[in-house]
């Protein structure tokens, strides 16, 4: 613990990693945003320091060597687990021929004894984000931008390696906690029951949504009991879309709630100075600039980690440019004009309704002079030996680049020697000494 | 005394790589693990400093130099150099060309910015100098 740097106290917990299957190549370390894996003896991949979930390694990886751990249990109790909300992509995945109600009819017949649909809240969330925009902009000590609190591996991305920025995340419940929190508190009225005895299952197109259940890392509490991919209740969920026969109406939302799933979907019922980002590599460049006091005109900028938006989550089964058309048509279908009512939503957001109860910030160590000298102190042995590197960036030492090995060697995980390129250089030079 | 020197170029109306070397800066001092206000104020101060020396300077450097109890961020160019640095420190003044504003800059909130962030601001200009800036941050150990 004592060589990590002041930030990165998440553990990893939820990428898994077959020794069996990896053969040592270097993609899924030079793929990782926060440098957290390092590949040793040729053969596995390990990891130092903090993972945010983003499932670049998973994707990167040729032989299906790692994996996420879903948070939902194998034996699924549907019985038990009463409510169900879907996050607005799984309307997505089943071709234009399936309309949302469809899929939330399907969900219901797959046993789940409550279905609620997301997208209305996210209508919902996009006018609670303008109203508090609209009460912080006079205010002198908001942080602009703000940053949108939905995308989880953001949030911890941020956390890991931006905590100066977590001031900036939009202190409201995302969404799908909101969703969660209403269904328990309703359905325990309803059947005169403890909050705690109402389970929700999430179904969710990404990991980092299952991880922030266990582990909610900004807001400190989580409704949601469990979650499951949409590609492990895919197969299940299409037999019985087709089996429907009720005509219940359980979809009510407008097309500004169902476009969550795009990029630029949460932001498009916001008439506000907005950015949508999406794609971890610009993600990180724009929180860079932030951290800058750039784009302190913007208002609120919508990140997302995955491509595209959370059609490119790790769990989504559809064509991912497919599965953006039919949601384009769903909300083009659907239309754009705001269906929730405002005076409704904004007593409810005076009410503190979308606030999250409790968000926590990074608790920075106070710093001595002493602790500082020995780190800039380590620094320059880092510089030190990365001057003597010949940055080729190749990866071969296990180090996803050569400041990363750098840092590796004067902290003690890896030795120059492991350095492909120091050591021909080495024996090059003794050749030279023996012949003279 | 520990002291750790880094300098980087940069490149009088190259918007592409403009940004670089405050990005340099940010990455260093984080990767040390100084205190996030003082990371902060230190990027908001190189990124406006070095944006100057591309939109008005000539060929220019900033020259990073980190002490335990300071951070020194020197930003050398050999450009015109300021007419009125009075003026140019009040906010809102620019001598931003048309086309400087169309992308977005020129806002004439530069050098107020780097006041407003720096613990301490010398400006040097004029002549066939140039412009140096020297702008200190003092780290104390305790919050600002």
């Amino acid at each position: 613990m004592k060589n990590q740097s002041p930030s990165s106290t998440i553990p990893i917990q939820y990428v898994e990693i077959d020794e069996a299957r990896c053969n040592g190549c270097v993609l899924c370390m030079k793929a990782c945003p926060t440098k957290a894996l390092r590949v040793h003896e040729g053969r596995v991949a390990q990891v130092v320091g903090t993972c945010v979930d983003c499932g670049e390694c998973i994707r990167v990886c040729p032989r299906g060597a790692i994996r996420a751990v879903t948070t939902c249990p194998e034996d699924l109790d549907k019985a038990k687990y009463s409510v169900v909300s879907a996050a607005t992509v799984l309307y997505s995945q089943f071709g234009e021929d399936v309309a949302p109600n469809d899929i939330l009819l399907g969900l219901k017949g797959m046993g789940f004894s409550y279905v609620h649909d997301q997208s209305y809240t996210n209508e919902m969330f996009s006018v609670a984000i303008e109203l508090y925009i609209q009460e912080n902009r006079k205010k002198e000590h908001t942080p602009w931008p703000l940053i949108s609190p939905v995308c989880p591996v953001v949030v911890r991305l941020i956390a890991a390696r931006f905590p100066e920025l977590l001031h900036h995340i939009l202190p409201l419940s995302a969404p799908r906690e909101i969703v969660a929190r209403e269904a328990k508190l309703r359905l325990s009225l309803k059947h005169g029951c403890d909050e705690s005895d109402i389970k929700t299952l999430h179904i969710s197109p990404c990991p980092a949504k299952m991880i922030c259940i266990t582990d909610p890392l900004f807001h400190t509490h989580s409704y949601i009991d469990a979650a499951i991919g949409i590609s492990d209740i895919y197969c299940g969920l299409k037999k019985s879309i087709k089996e429907v026969d009720e005509d219940k109406v359980l979809h009510h939302s407008g097309g500004i709630g169902l476009g969550w799933g795009l990029s630029g979907g949460e932001i498009s019922g916001i008439q506000m100075n907005c950015l949508a980002v999406s794609g971890l590599q610009d993600t990180i460049n724009y929180l860079e600039k932030i951290d800058m006091g750039r784009f302190s005109n913007i208002d609120y900028i919508e990140f997302r980690a995955c491509a595209e938006g959370c059609l490119g989550g790790l769990f989504t089964v559809a064509d991912k440019y497919q599965a953006k058309r039919y949601l384009q048509q769903l909300v083009r279908m659907y239309g754009v004009e705001r269906r929730v009512k405002y005076e409704y939503v904004r007593k409810l957001y005076e009410n503190g309704w979308f606030f999250a109860e409790k968000t926590r910030y990074a608790e920075q160590p106070a710093l001595t002079k002493k602790a500082l000298s020995e780190r800039i102190e380590r620094q320059k042995r880092v510089e030190k030996i990365l001057a003597r590197l010949p940055k080729k960036e190749c990866g071969h030492c296990g180090s996803p680049d050569c400041a990363t090995f750098a840092q590796d060697v004067v902290e003690g995980r890896a030795s120059l020697d492991d350095c492909l390129f120091s050591r021909s250089k080495g024996t090059k030079q003794v050749k030279s000494k023996e012949k003279r | 005394m520990p002291q750790l020197q880094k300098r980087f170029e940069v490149e009088p109306r190259d918007f592409v790589r403009a940004g670089e070397a405050s990005l340099q800066v940010q990455r260093m001092l984080r990767a040390i693990g100084f205190e996030e206000d003082i990371i902060r104020r230190a990027s908001v101060c190189a990124y406006e400093a070095e944006m100057n020396i591309v939109m008005y300077g000539g060929k220019g450097e900033v020259v990073l130099t980190i002490n335990p109890d300071e951070i020194e961020l020197q930003v050398n160019d050999d450009g015109p150099g300021i007419e009125d640095i009075g003026a140019a420190l009040q906010e809102g003044f620019s001598t931003a060309s048309a086309e400087y504003r169309e992308m977005g800059f020129g806002a004439g909130m530069g050098l107020p910015n780097i006041k407003k962030n720096a613990d301490s601001l010398d400006i040097r200009s004029g002549g066939s100098h140039g412009t140096r800036l020297k702008i200190v941050f003092y780290f104390t150990g305790e919050p600002r």
